[in-house]
């Protein structure tokens, strides 16, 4: 029949656009940006896929791997994340209601042979780092989109809901909670006994490690999702309103701000001889004295892309690694490159991590790589 | 010469707008195959980048309310494919009115499939009555939803990928400087949530708009596709308002609203009017929209034809996707027996 064939092609027409138009809107989910910890002769490694992989530093040969339970996400049924949203944002390669243990935003941190680890589900987990055994677990009723802090034996960590938590070590039991109006996706730096933490609310927040009573705040003109670095009795940030900031870490008062970038900061920066590093995502790389906040180089290094990873000091050398996979090194006192490592072929979005001269880079196709700091040398890449 | 001429002219005419619309995708597939432009910053550039940059700068001057940008894109989308939603209405109707003739062809041919599908072409064209006319509204629709989705998503930073993906997005630093990060709460909504107040909202709005849209109670008598759809699509999208980002839902709520006033005028309230006591005493049910259905009927008795007549409305389905219940005005003919008296192209007279 005519009519019918018609309206049955226009009718296939919509679902084809509404095919296309959820494949489009995939992608929107959380895919994580792991990273890496070590603790004596042992690299604990968080995946892409959710695990926690133990690995050997020098041969890169696995030694345990842990996962949480499938019903790990248990914020679905709390209604942090329901089924079908998590579906219909994901692109798992799992299909369609099939969900990965979780995602992992930043670095595990390994104290005195335990692991703190937490999930975008909103779950802290502590693991034996012997074992690869659980010994708790805390929910969170929020996404967890950053690293956590231990110190005195408290976990520190951010949530989506704009809190700040301060959990037991020992147990995982909630000793208090801080709320901002703005996500925290940044790592708490723990120094001294104060807690330092910037929000999407434009506010860096420095508060009493003990009970969580503010200390100060400090407003910027943007959002804050990095981590603060807290060196020398001043707190260094970057902004979302293209400023990086210094501000006495006991006052909360400003000391000086750079105000040459072209966009975000994003990643924590790194403090070395006097000098802050940091990166921004308008691809270069910025070298500033910490005392007065005057750049120290001729000129920022342009970078292949933006930067989103933190950068570390490997071997002498200021390692810096763009989204688009290149990794530079750096001299620290010119920012003249050294060498250029352009064998990932994946983004690079988790921190960096330095340990004896080496680094240790995450990359957005699952694969660990370590380098040498100095050279550039690539020792090896597992896939995780 | 002159009569030569005249009659050469509409064999001439070229349809400006469908040439620059093909041009358009052509040179777009081009693109696409060269490898210069991706679907997905196909889709960014034509629909994701616009609706997202005008909801962060709404929320900019609506203070800071994303919610409020929502409610402002949706009134104007709304506006926007108004003209649509009357060429649906009209196609509606005159698919309709042409039936009782398809239906005499469907008698006189029904062994011949090839000519009936030739006589029923030729019959269209005689009266200008265009099949597919109900669906550019629904075609429109759906990427400003998902558009909708993905903005709720990225604007509201649901993860930081999102958030850093906005700030390749946005057209100007200044507005993602001065405005991001936006604040996710309206009313008593998180829009980046689902809620079961918005999905109870979308679904009795949705099922009015589609009762609006038909003249008369859904009877055993109304084909069952029809049915379902006047009730299953409203349960269906209150499903999905409870389950996806409730930013969306606004959008779709309002969106049934706004709907709802811009139908009333042409559709009344269709079958949700209730029927005059002097109808209940007769004993007469009559369609509430359509009260001298059974006089003015085709001979058959108004729910027959309305029954005869079903198939050939405007996909109710379609509609209730598309500005969810708009071009339900079909239905107000189909069960409406009024059009079996009418010529095509009269519906200015309803």
């Amino acid at each position: 029949m005519f009519n019918t064939r018609r309206i049955w092609l226009s009718r296939t027409l919509i679902i084809v656009v509404l095919l296309a138009a959820s494949v489009l809107a995939g992608c929107m989910g959380p895919r994580g940006w792991p990273g890496t910890a070590s603790e004596g002769n042992t690299l604990y490694v968080g995946t892409m896929d959710g695990r926690l992989v133990a690995l050997d530093p020098v041969s890169s040969i696995e030694k345990w791997e842990w996962e949480p339970a499938s019903e790990q996400p248990a914020n679905i049924a709390s209604g942090n994340l329901t089924a079908i949203e998590h579906a219909f944002l994901s692109c798992d390669r799992e299909g369609v209601g099939q969900f990965k243990p979780g995602y992992l935003y930043g670095a595990p941190v390994v104290v005195n042979g335990m692991i703190y680890i937490g999930y975008f589900a909103g779950v802290v987990y502590a693991i034996d780092a012997a074992t690869g055994n659980e010994v708790w677990q805390h929910e969170i009723k929020s996404h967890i989109a950053s690293g956590l802090t231990v110190a005195g034996g408290t976990v520190y960590v951010g949530s989506s809901n704009g809190n700040v938590s301060a959990l037991d070590a020992g147990n995982g039991s909630l000793n208090w909670e801080f709320s901002t109006q703005g996500a925290v996706w940044g790592t708490p730096a723990v120094v001294d006994g104060v807690v330092y933490f910037g929000s999407l609310d434009h506010s860096l927040y420095a508060l009493n490690a003990n009970d969580g009573k503010e200390k100060w705040t400090f407003t910027t003109g943007g959002g804050m999702g990095s981590t603060p670095l807290v060196v020398g009795g001043m707190v260094y940030i970057g902004s979302f309103d293209h400023k990086f900031y210094a501000v006495d870490a006991d006052t909360g008062v400003q000391k000086w701000v750079f105000q040459g970038a072209g966009d975000w900061f994003w990643s924590e920066a790194v403090y070395g001889n006097g000098t802050i590093y940091a990166g921004g995502l308008d691809h270069d790389v910025y070298a500033l004295d910490a005392g007065t906040g005057t750049p120290t180089w001729p000129e920022p290094f342009r970078a292949g892309d933006g930067v989103k990873s933190a950068p570390v000091i490997a071997g002498g050398v200021l390692v810096v690694a763009s989204e688009n996979g290149k990794i530079y090194g750096l001299d620290l006192k010119t920012g003249q490159r050294k060498w250029e490592f352009d064998g990932i072929k994946a983004k690079v979005l988790s921190p960096l991590y330095a340990a004896g001269g080496k680094v240790y880079i995450n990359g957005q196709d699952n694969r660990l790589y370590a380098l040498d700091g100095a050279t550039g040398f690539l020792f090896w890449a597992v896939p995780l | 010469m002159e009569e030569a001429m005249a009659e050469a002219k509409p064999a001439r005419r070229v349809n400006l707008r469908r040439l620059v619309i093909y041009l358009l995708i052509a040179v777009l597939i081009c693109l696409f195959i060269g490898r210069v432009l991706s679907i997905t910053a196909i889709w960014n550039t034509i629909v994701l980048r616009p609706v997202l940059n005008f909801l962060v700068l709404m929320s900019r001057y609506f203070l800071g309310s994303f919610g409020l940008a929502i409610v402002v894109l949706t009134i104007i989308i709304r506006l926007l494919t108004y003209p649509l939603v009357i060429r649906q209405i009209r196609s509606s109707r005159a698919l309709q009115a042409v039936q009782p003739k398809v239906t005499e062809l469907q008698k006189k041919y029904g062994k011949d499939r090839q000519k009936l599908n030739q006589e029923i072409r030729k019959l269209h064209k005689e009266y200008g009555v265009n099949p597919l006319g109900c669906y550019p509204p629904t075609l429109f629709q759906f990427p400003i939803w998902i558009a909708v989705y993905m903005s709720v998503a990225q604007a509201l930073a649901y993860t930081p990928e999102n958030l850093l993906g906005l700030e390749r997005q946005l057209y100007s630093p200044w507005l993602l400087q001065n405005t991001v990060p936006l604040n996710d709460h309206f009313l008593w909504l998180d829009l980046t949530r689902g809620n079961i107040g918005m999905a109870f909202l979308e679904g009795i709005s949705l099922w009015i708009l589609m009762r609006m849209g038909t003249t008369g109670p859904v009877t055993g008598q109304q084909p069952s596709m029809n049915r379902v759809v006047l009730w299953g699509m409203p349960l269906l999208f209150a499903y999905m308002a409870f389950v996806l980002p409730s930013g969306l839902s606004l959008y779709w709520v309002v969106s049934i609203i706004v709907g709802i006033i811009l139908q009333y005028p042409i559709t009344g309230w269709g079958s949700l009017k209730m029927p005059s006591l002097s109808s209940l005493k007769r004993g007469a049910p009559q369609p509430a929209g359509n009260p001298g259905a059974k006089t003015r009927g085709t001979g058959r008795g108004g729910d027959k034809a309305g029954k005869a007549v079903a198939p050939k409305q405007c996909g109710a389905k379609a509609d209730a996707a598309s500005s969810k219940g708009e071009a339900t005005a079909g239905d107000m003919v189909s069960r409406g027996d009024k059009v079996g008296h009418e010529e095509p192209g009269s519906e200015g007279k309803n």
